[in-house]
């Protein structure tokens, strides 16, 4: 801990040079949107500049239907995320100790995790009509199959001998996931939690957008229906940096937890 | 270092009971015996079509008939049939067409009241458009030409080949091609469309960018057209008459009374859609008689068998009330 204290400065430095550079590029491509529908690239009618959509997302922030529309998604979103979280983890450690339950299940795996969570839209439809559960069901299709894998091929990695050892010391099962199993299939759980986060993101707001339940999608898709250009865009933007929002914590999350781990000391040793 | 784990977990995992916990009991259409008003879920899509329901609930047509009503924004037809059908909403909105549709495939429909009408006047709330320097100058033109509409073999290309039948040009030989009304109006300014059908507030778009509007195509399908109706499940018509028959009452108040306060209406579509006020004051408003015009749901039922959308017309007196 004191190296890692030790080193911390350059860390933070690297960091800070990392965040210049990624909001100079995004003020670089805010500049591109708001210069090219100016000059005639793009028509203005169809993509408003960076200004016009900036003005009108501001507008929004005094609106409670905005508010109330953000909490929804995040709630959706949260929502299915800590279902597929919690399903994903319990039933990859399940599957990733037991090789005879593993091989039985992974054909049915690999045929069921590439269908498109939008192609269920139909159905949950006709089942749940368009509400949160409809698009809560498509969250936690997409997000549980990314945390499922990722935990499956942690728990294959666990280190056998390791493992051995603390079977020769009787270890009981339950203890054997807490203490060697769970450790060190930590880096891959939590890599599945950053990408089921930003899937069940994403399947969210096409949720909302397409089933109608209430959320930022259901705002973009009245925008739309209303010829409210500006507007659509405007949440758009919201989307996008809940996305940045969304990453950012997780990455923290990760930093914090996994700091003991050799790819973030690789990582820091190399700064 | 595990501690902040689980706390992470539980905190995802309350945010997940919250979000779920209200989506567990449904509005149900149970016969109100206490004096308890009848919960009653409606389907309807986010556009000035619908303004009375909403008018009418805000002006208590429905709560004084014992009728707690939720208007719920799906998009389309495509989410509310189903949605009527297996009993999330008792009540729902659609296109005429659509329902003629849903009919012939023996859905289990029933209507149970008038929705909105064209304007009958060339001054309606959709309009068939073009390019301003387009050599198309009425619909008769559009014989091999591309007309774009927001779904294909419904309301809308029945709707222009009724506008290119009567201007005296072949119908079949207009094209459509599928594109949703936000994007109608940049695919005619680029060229990719020949002509656009569009309803409000698209339509006030279309003038401002200086489009040509080259005829009402619901006005041209019949005269004072029903454009889209109320209706629900058939199970709900037969274990349900009364509720039906509340339902229907206070949608002909509404009706009625959206008919005649477009003030009104014009404020009440600020608070579903997202329409600015500017375009609302400009927007024709279309017409909402209480009673549905037979005759012209008849003339979409022929038209629909003449343009090859049905093999055989269907059964109109059993879709109507």
């Amino acid at each position: 801990m004191v190296s890692v204290a030790a080193r911390r400065p350059r860390v933070t430095g690297r960091r800070y040079r990392s965040v210049t550079l990624g909001a100079l590029g995004l003020i670089g491509f805010g500049l591109v949107l708001e210069v090219a529908p100016r000059i005639g690239v793009v028509p203005i009618d169809f993509a408003p500049p960076t200004s016009q959509i900036l003005v009108t997302l501001v507008g929004q922030l005094d609106d409670g239907s905005f508010w109330t529309a953000l909490l929804h998604t995040l709630g959706t979103w949260a929502g299915g995320l800590a279902i597929a979280v919690v399903a994903g983890a319990v039933i990859g450690v399940l599957l990733g100790s037991l090789p005879i339950l593993r091989a039985a299940t992974t054909t049915t795996i690999e045929f069921l995790r590439p269908i498109p969570s939008v192609a269920l839209i139909p159905l949950v439809i006709v089942l749940y009509g368009p509400t949160v559960r409809s698009t809560l069901i498509l969250v936690v299709y997409a997000a549980f199959w990314q945390m499922l894998i990722q935990v499956v091929h942690g728990v294959a990695d666990v280190d056998p001998v390791a493992l051995d050892t603390a079977r020769s010391f009787r270890l009981s099962p339950w203890a054997r996931v807490r203490h060697v199993v769970w450790p060190s299939a930590l880096p891959y759980v939590m890599t599945g939690l950053r990408l089921a986060a930003a899937v069940a993101l994403i399947l969210t707001i096409t949720g909302e957008l397409v089933i109608g339940s209430p959320g930022l999608g259901k705002e973009i898709d009245t925008a739309q229906q209303s010829n409210e250009v500006r507007l659509v865009y405007a949440l758009i933007v919201v989307t996008g940096l809940l996305g940045v929002l969304i990453n950012l914590v997780v990455r923290w999350g990760e930093r914090r937890l996994l700091s003991w781990h050799p790819a973030n000391r690789a990582e820091k040793g190399a700064a | 270092m595990r501690r902040p784990l689980i706390a992470l977990f539980t905190a995802v995992a309350l945010l997940a009971t919250a979000a779920c916990g209200d989506s567990s009991d449904d509005g149900s259409a149970a016969p109100a015996a206490s004096g308890k008003p009848d919960a009653v879920n409606a389907g309807v899509i986010a556009i000035l079509d619908v303004a009375p329901i909403y008018l009418g609930k805000e002006k208590g047509f429905f709560s004084k008939r014992n009728i707690d009503l939720t208007l719920t924004t799906a998009q389309g037809g495509a989410a509310i049939v189903p949605a009527v059908l297996s009993g999330q909403y008792q009540f729902g909105f659609s296109n005429a067409v659509s329902l003629l549709l849903a009919k012939s495939n023996n859905a289990p429909l029933k209507v149970v009241c008038n929705g909105n009408n064209s304007t009958g006047a060339a001054d309606d709330f959709a309009g068939l458009f073009v390019k301003p320097d387009s050599p198309i100058k009425s619909p008769k033109d559009l014989v091999g030409k591309t007309v774009a509409a927001n779904t294909l073999k419904n309301i809308v290309d029945t709707s222009v080949r009724a506008s290119v039948k009567k201007d005296g040009g072949d119908p079949s030989q207009v094209k459509f091609t599928e594109l949703p009304f936000p994007e109608q109006v940049g695919a005619l300014q680029a060229g990719r469309v020949d002509a656009i059908f569009v309803v409000e507030p698209f339509q006030q778009a279309a003038i401002a960018a200086g489009m040509r509007k080259i005829a009402s195509s619901y006005v041209d399908a019949a005269p004072n057209l029903t454009v889209a109706l109320y209706f629900t499940s058939t199970k709900l018509a037969g274990e349900n008459p009364d509720l039906v028959k509340r339902f229907t009452e206070a949608m002909q108040e509404s009706l009625a009374y959206a008919d005649s306060h477009s003030d009104e209406v014009r404020d009440i579509i600020g608070t579903y859609t997202k329409i600015d006020p500017a375009t609302r004051a400009k927007m024709t408003l279309p017409k909402w008689p209480a009673d549905i015009n037979r005759e012209s749901i008849d003339a979409l039922a022929t038209a629909a068998v003449t343009d090859g959308l049905l093999k055989q017309k269907p059964d109109v007196a059993g879709l109507l009330p």
